[in-house]
């Protein structure tokens, strides 16, 4: 009995040896050993014809026999596992740098990008979104904002009129007079107006019938110039970059008194002087200053009691920095080449 | 206005250089727009005589000069102008020359014989040629035989100027004179202007007033008018001092009477007129508004029908000028003239502004009056023009003016603080030095018993009101560089946009993040696109505002309809050879009340996409497939997912621009808030486009009302859910939607959802029907379903659909 047990085992460890194919004839030899109907299990099952006193030490023998049998067809099997794996790691190859199946993104216009990062600047220093009607009262483009007619600064040249009283509006400053309206008398503003506005103007490298201005306008009690450089200037360096020149200069707006040019030194030369800024190392970037004491009692503030900064700055020039962008037509050309840029 | 350094050295010292002038002006709110050196690129150009010439050797044309440029030894230049002569003395561009054109002058080679130099002719120098004879133009130029050779050639061209060339700004009137100027400077350089002496002498026999008369008319439009009479005029030249100042203000040089009107002008910023007294009808003049229909006949030999708001100067007969915009042809200074009548007056800036506008006719004098000229000064610029013709020997001046000044001005007086304006500025400036920096620029400042200070404006600084005036004339002599920066001390408050701004910023994110593109569009359209894009007649579409002065005909109106705009950018895509184009454009469309518009109109903001041609950049490893209706649908769908629109229905929808067949509403019950469908196949051949747009348009005020209810998640089911499939046959035109809705009504309580996932039409199925199969779910959130339960729910489905399809199931 000993002796047939032994040979079993024999030809089962042959069997798992020779059994280099596959899995599944390693799982054959498991049957035709192991299995319920396999070779040992028939041992077993024959045991009642033994003597009483050896079936304890021929079982003994049997289940080790087909311990290790189990054993080494558990090791058969991960040697074969291991080679299928190394056959398939082997043969798949692909090209990765065949081109990624993408999903394409679309684009925003780099107006509104722009855009939304003047906004977000304004946002963190507590200023609001206000807006107004882009096609607009005479009063609110001009007369509230201390132009009244026949102003040399108000040629009907440089603007496109409805009717005598209605015209597309040349600036997004009437949306000031009528924020200013809207509230109690008085009460503190902080807030920026951006929007597109419209002139007379021939389209061309650096000139757009349409075009987009960011307004802002801060009114409290004890605003001072002093404010409106210290504000322009954390914009100016959030916007461009930290270490940006800012100047501000006399200047003339018939809606603040004192007024100020801003320009910050040239983006493209570092302040050197090139084409961009026509050798004068500074761009002009914002118009500002302190809300004229008419402009405030016209929107029923008083001047005796609060005052307060204005400016208005183009975005499409500032875009224009920030890209390099060296023709202000491609902003409204819409040329997909364009747009997909950014 | 542009002045040259010399005219401003004249009356004030100051060691800066052109440009650092020109620096300090700006920044002092004076901006100097450019620097221009007339020399610039001559500082190796020098006198040269031609000592002897010889022909080339090697050449018909060219000829070989023998310069003597004050050096020990003659240069040898080769020229091929004609005109040059033995004992010439010429302009020679001596080597290492950078010449305003660009050339650089370098040791040369003409047919094998040496060229060291250039002879240059008047272009290459970048004189004026508009004041050259032809003679002058055509080749070298020559200079006077007795010019001394070997010094700089500008200084015998009178290059060696400097002008500024001003941007003033339109409260500066004052800045438009050189004397104010010079007052700028004085107070930037705290040096004393040396102010010419100005007076003449009066020919006691002849008094002004025995000679003429004059009157205003029209008292709102003049405030002054005032003349004087020069009499034994010998019309002449004026000397070169005097035209090459007039040269550098970029005035030409005319005769004596002429140029002495324009120098006071550009010296005081008083305009002024010379008549003809001879030919001045009646001896009088009257400042009148034009009547209706009068001839106008101005200097520069236009006509003008007169409309009657005009303001003219008149003599007894007729108009003699145009007011404040340009003088009259028929009372012009001519070379036979002998007694002159200058005219300084003053007219309102509003006037002259429309006047100069109507005629189309802009001067350098209607310029200064649009901006108000010193009503005081009219006398002294009387003086100085007959103190300047006087001092040219051609004139003797008769006795007194002719003076018409009905309501002299009052100096304006301002009370301030020092404490105010520096609240103003954020500064703590003394206030002396605002005193002082006020008295330099000629106000006069007296402090008053009660603490504040009283400033007089001067009578040319009619630009200054208010406290907040004088606050900026500190700040920018102060300098605003020197103002220290602060931020405003405040509340804090929330810095935010509104509800329908973060929808759109959401919109625009959105589209983004589903491929399309954004668009901007100017706002314009016309009846063309209308046309074009098959807006009926009668559609309110074409009730667009037309703008009474368009940039162009092709773009009058303002748009009513986005799809115009977006319309218009896919064909210049197109036009570029960009044949897929997915983009969307967010902007207000502008609806009038009624037309002609009388309030403003209703500003809508819209929301247009637009896509055409391949669904995916071609690629190995996508499908290169056309967009079609459902790609677009799909975009919207995703998009009202975004920004939380539910419960919406979809059915067929007919629009202008759309193929009928191919366009869906988005619908809340009546309300449309979206429309998708394919562009028009007869609107697609009006634009010239040969494949299939689709588009949808929306309107961001309606999806507003149905978006921005806060967003509750659906807790995870605990229980599996058992699906089924439903295959059916119907009939081609039985919308999908019907099925749906059907199979969600009678699915019972456990039904989840029906997903459509395949539609067939072909071969398979019969002519006139389609095969769709739904895979539809159905879970219970308490427990696990049984199979006894789905199939019972699956068969009422599938009797239902049977029922009111006609439906049948597909093995």
């Amino acid at each position: 009995m000993e002796e047939k047990i032994e040979q079993l085992k024999a030809q089962a460890v042959e069997a798992i040896q020779k059994a280099a194919g596959s899995l599944s004839e390693l799982d054959d030899i498991r049957v035709k050993f192991l299995g319920k109907k396999g070779e040992f299990t028939s041992i077993l099952r024959g045991m009642g014809t033994l003597a009483k006193e050896d079936r304890p030490k021929v079982g003994k023998i049997v289940n080790e026999a087909k311990a290790q049998i189990e054993a080494l067809i558990q090791q058969k099997n991960e040697e074969l596992k291991a080679r299928d794996l190394e056959k398939i790691l082997s043969t798949e190859r692909i090209d990765v740098t065949l081109p990624g199946r993408t999903v394409p993104l679309g684009h925003l216009h780099p107006l509104t990008l722009t855009l939304e990062r003047i906004k977000d600047i304004f946002f963190r220093m507590s200023f609001s979104v206000e807006e107004g009607p882009e096609i607009e009262k005479d009063y609110y483009n001009f007369e509230a904002l201390n132009l009244p007619k026949d102003h040399p600064a108000r040629d009907m040249q440089d603007s496109f009129y409805i009717t005598e009283d209605i015209l597309m509006r040349s600036q997004t400053s009437p949306v000031q007079a009528r924020t200013m309206e809207k509230n109690e008398p008085n009460a503190p503003i902080r807030m920026i107006a951006p929007g597109r506005v419209y002139r007379r103007d021939e389209y061309d490298a650096t000139h757009s019938p349409m075009f987009t201005q960011v307004e802002g306008l801060v009114i409290d009690e004890g605003i001072s110039f002093a404010d409106l450089k210290g504000t322009l200037e954390l914009f100016l360096h959030q916007i461009f970059n930290a270490d940006v020149g800012v100047r501000f200069r006399p200047s003339f707006f018939p809606f603040t008194e004192p007024s100020a040019e801003v320009d910050i030194s040239c983006v493209m030369c570092q302040g050197k002087g090139c084409r961009v800024c026509k050798g004068t190392g500074w761009l002009e970037i914002l118009g500002s200053g302190m809300v004229h004491p008419h402009v405030l009692e016209m929107s029923g503030y008083d001047p005796q009691k609060v005052s307060g900064f204005a400016f208005g700055m183009g975005v499409e020039r500032i875009a224009m920095l920030a890209y390099g962008i060296d023709d202000l037509r491609l902003f409204y050309d819409n040329d997909m080449r364009f747009l997909q840029q950014f | 206005m542009q002045v040259s350094i010399k005219w401003l050295k004249d009356y004030i010292d100051f060691d800066w250089s052109a440009e650092e002038l020109a620096d300090q002006f700006t920044m002092a709110g004076i901006p100097v727009e450019n620097v221009i050196c007339a020399d610039e690129g001559l500082d190796q150009v020098v006198t040269g005589r031609i000592e002897e010439i010889t022909a080339h050797p090697d050449s018909d044309h060219l000829q070989i000069c023998q310069m003597n440029v004050g050096e020990k030894e003659r240069i040898q230049i080769i020229t091929g102008a004609r005109n040059v002569r033995e004992g010439q003395v010429v302009p020679v561009a001596m080597v290492g020359a950078h010449l305003p054109s660009g050339l650089h002058i370098k040791k040369g080679k003409l047919r094998g014989l040496a060229s060291n130099g250039m002879l240059c002719s008047a272009s290459e120098l970048h004189l004026d040629l508009t004041k050259l004879t032809e003679e002058e133009k055509d080749g070298i130029y020559i200079l006077p035989a007795d010019t001394p050779v070997g010094i700089p050639a500008s200084d015998v061209l009178g290059l060696g100027d400097v002008v500024l060339e001003f941007e003033i700004t339109a409260n500066r009137a004052d800045c438009f004179s050189v004397f104010g100027l010079v007052r700028e400077i004085a107070v930037l350089t705290g040096n004393k202007p040396k102010w010419p002496m100005i007076g003449c002498k009066e020919d006691a026999g002849r008094k002004a007033a025995d000679m003429m008369s004059v009157g205003i008319a029209a008292n709102d439009l003049c405030s002054r008018f005032s003349v004087r009479i020069a009499c034994d005029v010998k019309i002449g030249s004026s000397p070169d001092w005097m035209q090459q100042r007039l040269e550098g203000a970029g005035i030409r040089a005319i005769n004596n009477v002429v140029d002495i009107t324009n120098f006071v002008m550009i010296e005081l910023g008083q305009p002024m007129h010379a008549y003809d007294y001879e030919k001045i009808a009646g001896h009088s003049l009257t400042a009148r508004l034009a009547k209706e229909g009068e001839n106008l006949h101005t200097l520069d030999g236009s006509e003008h029908l007169a409309k009657g708001t005009e303001l003219v100067i008149a003599d007894a007969k007729h108009p003699a000028g145009l007011a404040g915009v340009m003088g009259g042809l028929e009372t012009e200074v001519t070379e036979r003239t002998t007694t002159v009548v200058f005219e300084a007056a003053c007219f309102n800036g509003a006037s002259i502004r429309r006047t100069s506008r109507v005629c189309g006719l802009h001067s350098e004098a209607s310029g200064r009056f649009e901006r108000g000229v010193d009503v005081t000064q009219t006398k002294r610029a009387l003086d100085r023009a007959c103190q300047l013709l006087q001092e040219m020997g051609a004139c003797t001046v008769a006795e007194g003016y002719v003076d018409v000044y009905p309501e002299p001005k009052d100096p304006v007086t301002i009370d301030f603080t020092a404490e105010e304006i520096n609240r103003r500025l954020g500064t703590q400036i003394e206030g002396s030095e605002m005193a002082d920096t006020l008295t330099r620029l000629g106000f006069a400042v007296e402090k008053r018993l009660n603490g504040t200070c009283r400033a007089t404006v001067p009578s040319w600084r009619s630009d200054c009101t208010c406290m907040e005036d004088l606050s900026e004339e500190v700040a920018r002599i102060h300098g605003f560089d020197k103002i220290a920066s602060t931020t405003p001390f405040g509340r804090m408050v929330q810095g935010k946009q509104g509800a329908k701004q973060n929808l759109v910023t959401r919109i625009k994110h959105t589209l983004a993040a589903l491929g399309m593109t954004e668009e901007l569009s100017f706002a314009f359209t016309s009846k063309a696109l209308f046309d074009k894009l098959l807006v009926p007649q009668d559609s309110p579409f074409r009730k667009a505002i037309p703008i009474l002065n368009p940039l162009t005909d092709e773009a009058p109106l303002v748009r009513t309809c986005l799809l115009t705009s977006i319309m218009e950018n896919a064909v210049r895509n197109f036009s570029r050879k960009n044949h897929d184009i997915c983009l969307f454009d967010i902007a207000p469309v502008f609806l009038p009340e009624a037309l002609p518009v009388t309030e403003l109109p209703d500003e809508r903001l819209m929301l247009a996409g637009l896509w055409t041609g391949r669904r995916n950049e071609i690629a190995w490893n996508h499908d290169n497939g056309m967009v079609d209706f459902y790609d677009m649908k799909g975009i919207v769908e995703e998009l009202f997912r975004a920004i939380g629109i539910q419960k919406y229905t979809v059915e067929a929808g007919e629009h202008f621009a759309l193929h009928p067949g191919k366009t869906a509403f988005f619908k809340k019950g009546r309300e449309v808030l979206a429309t998708v469908g394919e562009l028009h196949p007869k609107a697609a051949e009006n634009f010239g486009i040969k494949q299939r747009v689709y588009l949808f348009e929306m309107c961001i005020d309606v999806l507003m009302k149905y978006t921005g209810r806060r967003f509750q998640f659906d807790s995870l089911p605990k229980y599996p859910a058992i699906t089924r499939d439903l295959a059916l046959l119907v009939d081609v035109d039985i919308a999908a939607s019907d099925i749906e809705r059907v199979i969600a009504k009678n699915g019972g309580k456990y039904f989840k959802e029906a997903t459509l996932f395949d539609v067939y039409m072909g071969k398979q199925v019969a002519d006139g029907k389609k095969s769709m199969a739904f895979s539809l779910k159905f879970q219970s959130k308490d427990r696990t379903l049984t199979d006894e339960e789905a199939d019972t729910a699956f068969q009422n489905i599938l009797n239902a659909v049977r029922k009111y399809f006609q439906a049948e199931l597909r093995a």
